[in-house]
């Protein structure tokens, strides 16, 4: 011990007469690693969810790729009294030819009334052509456009609602802008703000708008949330220490631990996802409380201590205090890796690793630049420590407590014991749920307008069916044709699927126009030559790309896409299971193949690992800590006290969870590993001062517990105070997931908090474990 | 010897001079008029293929026996399809009338439904049997517009060996523009035969749509007759090679070829 104590003192010695240097490279460390922070990008697609080399993501990417499928922004016209009427119709092309000359949309990848072709069936042939015209618009005109719609199936839900009312444009964005959505975004609200129709209402919304929104938007929150969390730290810290430099200090960790993660972020390349918008906020948080703890001990050395040297008061705080920060840092780094090491997902894989990043970064500057900073300024005493032995408000209120719990801790105990049997309830009704649209609170006009063409339209969920045959003109076959019918049928009874195109619906609707329009021929052509002489005949008069999005080049390959009106995953999941089993069970055989992918297929893959990943998250942060704080204590039963108030405070949450009918989605499931790697640090320090003054001073009870609420209770504290509103300011977020992750968070914290306050102390007194030797 | 070489240097910059001068330089009208009075014969029969190779180069390669005969100005094309076995015995035949005002007449004869189906007119700009030509290109052929445009010569370039005239042209009109699809062309013509050998053009919005090269010129039975068009769509990544062999002018091809009811019975 000695020995150890020596190499502390040797080293803070080194650091304290070396302190301009190290305050140099501190401040070079922190403007070198902003410096990288503009060179950011952003990433709030929803592919973002999985690793790029994820096998269900490389195949929906590579259905994209053959079947050219696109997030698009979708824009509708709601005109109450119809679509049909040459001023709406006339409104569709205006926007479908502006939205040509819009920068970053693809100029033939524009789809509506107006670019679409219809197919007609004449006495002796077959028409391919636009439903009308700009120049012969007219009454009768618009008239003929709702018959031929009538009498266009597909067409129905997907380009105009069934009752007439919406019609939508679907514009699709170039592959360069895959991180730009939100200035192509920008663009068509500037568009449509320049249409006002007296009689139809705009929408916009779409896969791409809610990416290209969501990045501004996140972009908006943090310019909010960052500098409010700033100074509600600034705020908590004068009234600890009513000091400047007791403000400044903390604040410049701050930055170097946020400076540090979103540099290192970014000098690497990985993407901002809407979830890392939470990490500075809980950097700051995190990041202000080893600060906390050294001011505090340096405060009360002052006062103490008033005959010390400037070196000597440095030297006495940081030798005490390097150790209970060093734990507590190394168990919060742990609850920040246990996400990234349970999470496959990208956004939360790094959302732990440079979170664990700015944690550590907090622990450096604590060793190295504090003590150097307090170096370069006169020692000083602050109001709040006082020399002769009174306490202030805060102390005497924890002291209060103190007093409490020796008084009543088999209350404390039941009171726990309760919290736990709620608790393992709520945690079994758990429900995992996500949904991208829920990132925007829900007056934002884009929920609205996702909403409206939800309810109006077939929707805007596309869950895609690849299917491959063996060879070229496969698809042909009368059989395959027939089955993929069927699919499509049978997906159609499904929940919330509204709506399927595939090949098959065109060529029932070019039979039947090859047979005067006759409803009857409304079906699959029996014969596969005739099948590809339709399509040649098509080719006659249509453009050759039309079929693009439904069958590939050589006939081999084909798509399905199906329409739900949800992109909720409770939802989205059941459908995927029954197609998957449906495919398993009457369709997949050794001529004809098929696999499910596109959005729906991605979002019901990674959200069903959401729920493992969690409890893993929350199990290893468990460990890890229970692990860092019985060796550091060498005591197994020390460490296990130090893991109860953060185990009660997770159970807790799950309650809080069910009650307020929180789902466990993207932010919110990693409260818990968090809250774990966080919550615990109260948990230490007040096993470390117990300890230290029941066994290494020998204190009676009742004396070592006042010591320990006054001064280490008040410290802690304030420490809570930080945390807990640190996180709170994550609750004023305007991105819900966000707000919720902070609300938990803060709960759990809070919980940790009077666990470790009243719970540990009160286990202490009742079972008296040998570690404290409490009975001397 | 130096003043000969001298001399001979000096003639041959002056003949360079003239012909690379604008003001000697022939109208693009002149050179439009002149790819129309080339001789093309009467009638010919042709094996065509066509080989269409999408921006992912999956190829669809389309075997054809192609007829063509001039009434006039009025142009009669048959083709009739022998592979891939799925469209074997489709055939297609158009009637092309020099008035651009009279809608063309096109049938198409399945096969599989044992019927001829009238095609509705199509416009000048739609493409082709899903190749990236478009009808126009297909009846002007190796010839340019005389009505569409207002030219302007650019110059003179050697394209494969051969001397050609680069002319630009602009539609007419929008209406001329948005009906082609081309709100640009720039032609190749050579300055010997008339033809036109290659040619650029940009769409309504002036992106760079297409290229077209047309190549292995060869006199055939007299008759100067291209064997390769290659077209690329720089939009759609879509390309298109016309393949010509068998060529024959001089077997008369009775007028009875190119009536629906001949489609039927195939050739």
């Amino acid at each position: 011990m000695k020995t150890q104590n020596n190499t502390v003192v040797s080293f803070f010695n080194y650091v304290t007469s070396h302190h301009k240097v190290i305050l140099f490279i501190s401040a070079a460390l922190i403007i070198c690693s902003a410096l990288f922070i503009p060179k950011m990008t952003k990433d709030t697609s929803y592919d973002a969810f999985l690793p790029k080399d994820d096998p269900i993501l490389t195949f929906r990417n590579k259905t994209k790729e053959v079947f050219g499928l696109k997030d698009p922004m979708v824009i509708a016209i709601v005109n109450e009294n119809g679509v049909f009427n040459t001023k709406t119709l006339k409104l569709v092309q205006e926007l479908s030819d502006a939205l040509k000359t819009v920068k970053g949309i693809d100029p033939d990848q524009i789809t509506s009334l107006y670019t679409e072709n219809n197919i007609v069936g004449t006495e002796d042939g077959l028409e391919v052509n636009p439903f009308y015209e700009i120049d012969e618009l007219s009454n009768d005109k618009a008239k003929d456009v709702k018959h031929a719609i009538n009498d266009f199936e597909l067409y129905q839900g997907s380009l105009v609602s069934k009752d007439h009312t919406t019609t939508l444009i679907l514009a699709e964005m170039l592959d360069t802008y895959d991180k730009k959505q939100h200035e192509v975004y920008k663009s068509l609200i500037k568009l449509l703000d320049t249409y006002q129709p007296n009689n139809s209402k705009l929408y916009l919304a779409g896969e791409g708008a809610v990416s290209g929104y969501l990045i501004k938007y996140i972009d908006e929150d943090a310019m909010k949330t960052n500098p409010f969390a700033a100074v509600v730290i600034s705020i908590i810290l004068i009234f600890a220490y009513r000091r400047l430099r007791g403000v400044v200090i903390p604040n410049i960790m701050v930055l170097a631990s946020v400076g540090i993660a979103l540099g290192t972020m970014a000098a690497f390349g990985v993407d901002f996802y809407v979830i890392t918008n939470g990490l500075p906020v809980v950097l700051i948080a995190i990041a202000v409380a080893d600060g906390i703890h050294i001011l505090g001990e340096y405060y009360e050395a002052t006062s103490m201590h008033p005959e010390f040297s400037q070196k000597e008061l440095v030297m006495h705080t940081m030798v005490n205090m390097w150790r209970p920060i060093v734990i507590t840092s190394i168990t919060t780094i742990a609850g920040f890796l246990a996400v990234s090491a349970s999470s496959y997902m990208p956004p939360m894989t790094y959302f732990g690793l440079f979170g664990a990043l700015g944690v550590f970064a907090a622990l450096v500057y604590a060793v190295f630049f504090i003590p150097s900073a307090l170096m370069l300024v006169k020692p000083q005493t602050s109001k709040a420590y006082k020399s002769d032995q009174k306490v202030d408000r805060f102390g005497k209120i924890m002291e209060f407590v103190g007093v409490l719990v020796i008084k009543y801790p088999r209350v404390i105990l039941a009171v726990a014991f309760l919290i736990i049997l709620f608790g393992i309830n709520g945690a079994s009704k758990l429900e995992i749920n996500e949904d991208r649209i829920t990132n925007f609170q829900s007056d934002e006009s884009i929920v609205k307008a996702d909403a409206i063409i939800n309810s109006k339209t077939d929707g805007t969920s596309y869950l895609d069916i690849y299917v491959e045959t063996p060879e070229n003109e496969d698809i042909f076959k009368p059989n395959n044709l027939q089955k993929i019918q069927d699919l499509q049928y049978y997906a159609e009874t499904l929940p919330h699927v509204k709506g399927s195109i595939s090949i098959v619906d065109f060529l029932k609707k070019m039979n039947q126009s090859l047979h005067e329009n006759n409803p009857e021929y409304y079906k699959v052509p029996e014969n596969k030559d005739l099948i590809a002489q339709y399509f040649l005949l098509y080719s006659a008069s249509g453009d050759p790309t039309d079929f693009d999005n439904y069958v590939d080049y050589d006939y081999r390959l084909a798509n399905i896409r199906l329409r739900m009106d949800t992109g909720k995953y409770e939802f989205e999941k059941p459908v995927v299971d029954a197609i998957n089993s449906y495919l398993g069970n009457n369709f997949n055989s050794d001529t004809i193949k098929a696999t499910t992918t596109g959005k729906v297929t991605v979002d019901a893959y990674w959200i069903n690992r959401l729920g493992f990943n969690h409890f893993l998250g929350a199990g290893l942060a468990l460990l890890v800590v229970l692990l860092v704080s019985a060796l550091s204590f060498r005591s197994f039963s020390a460490g296990l006290l130090t893991i109860i108030p953060v185990s009660i405070s997770v159970l807790f949450i799950y309650t809080v969870m069910g009650l307020l009918n929180i789902w466990l989605a993207v932010g919110t499931s990693m409260f818990a590993a968090i809250a774990i790697g966080i919550g615990v640090d109260f948990a230490v320090h007040t096993v470390d001062r117990l300890k230290f003054l029941l066994n290494d001073q020998g204190l009676p009870v009742k004396q070592a517990y006042s010591e320990f609420y006054k001064s280490a209770g008040r410290a802690l504290l304030f420490n809570f105070l930080a945390l807990a509103l640190g996180f709170s300011v994550l609750m004023t977020s305007s991105v819900p997931p966000l707000s919720k992750f902070g609300f938990l968070v803060a709960v759990a914290v809070s919980v940790s908090f009077i666990g470790s306050m009243t719970l540990l102390p009160a286990i202490v007194l009742v079972s008296k474990p040998k570690f404290f030797n409490i009975n001397k | 010897m130096k003043t000969y070489k001298i001399i001979s240097v000096t003639v041959l910059m002056l003949i360079l001079s003239t012909t690379t001068n604008a003001q000697n330089l022939p109208l693009g009208q002149h050179i439009a008029e002149k790819t129309h009075e080339r001789n093309e014969g009467i009638s010919m029969k042709r094996k065509l293929t066509m080989a269409l190779k999408d921006k992912r180069g999956k190829v669809r390669i389309r075997e054809t026996i192609s007829l063509r005969k001039y009434y006039g100005k009025e142009k009669r094309l048959a083709i009739f399809y022998e592979t891939p076995r799925s469209v074997q015995g489709t055939a297609f035949l158009t009637y092309d009338y020099p008035n651009a005002s009279v809608d063309d007449d096109q049938w198409l004869y399945m096969p599989a439904l044992r019927k001829t189906r009238r095609i509705s007119a199509a416009n000048r700009g739609d493409y082709f049997l899903g190749t990236d030509l478009t009808y126009e290109d297909i009846k002007l052929e190796t010839r340019i517009s005389l009505d569409d445009y207002n030219y302007k010569t650019l110059g003179k370039e050697i394209i494969k060996g051969q001397a050609c005239f680069i002319v630009e042209g602009t539609p007419k009109t929008k209406e001329i523009a948005k009906e082609l699809g081309y709100g640009k062309v720039k032609f190749w013509i050579d300055a010997k035969i008339w033809m036109l050998r290659k040619a650029e053009s940009w769409d309504v919005a002036q992106n760079h749509l297409k290229t077209i090269e047309i190549t292995d010129v060869k006199q055939v039975q007299g008759i100067w007759t291209y064997h390769k068009i290659f077209v690329k769509n720089h939009k759609t990544g879509h390309e298109t090679i016309f393949l010509n062999s068998d060529i024959d002018y001089q077997t008369n091809i009775s007028d009875d070829t190119f009536t629906k009811e001949a489609l039927v019975n195939g050739l």
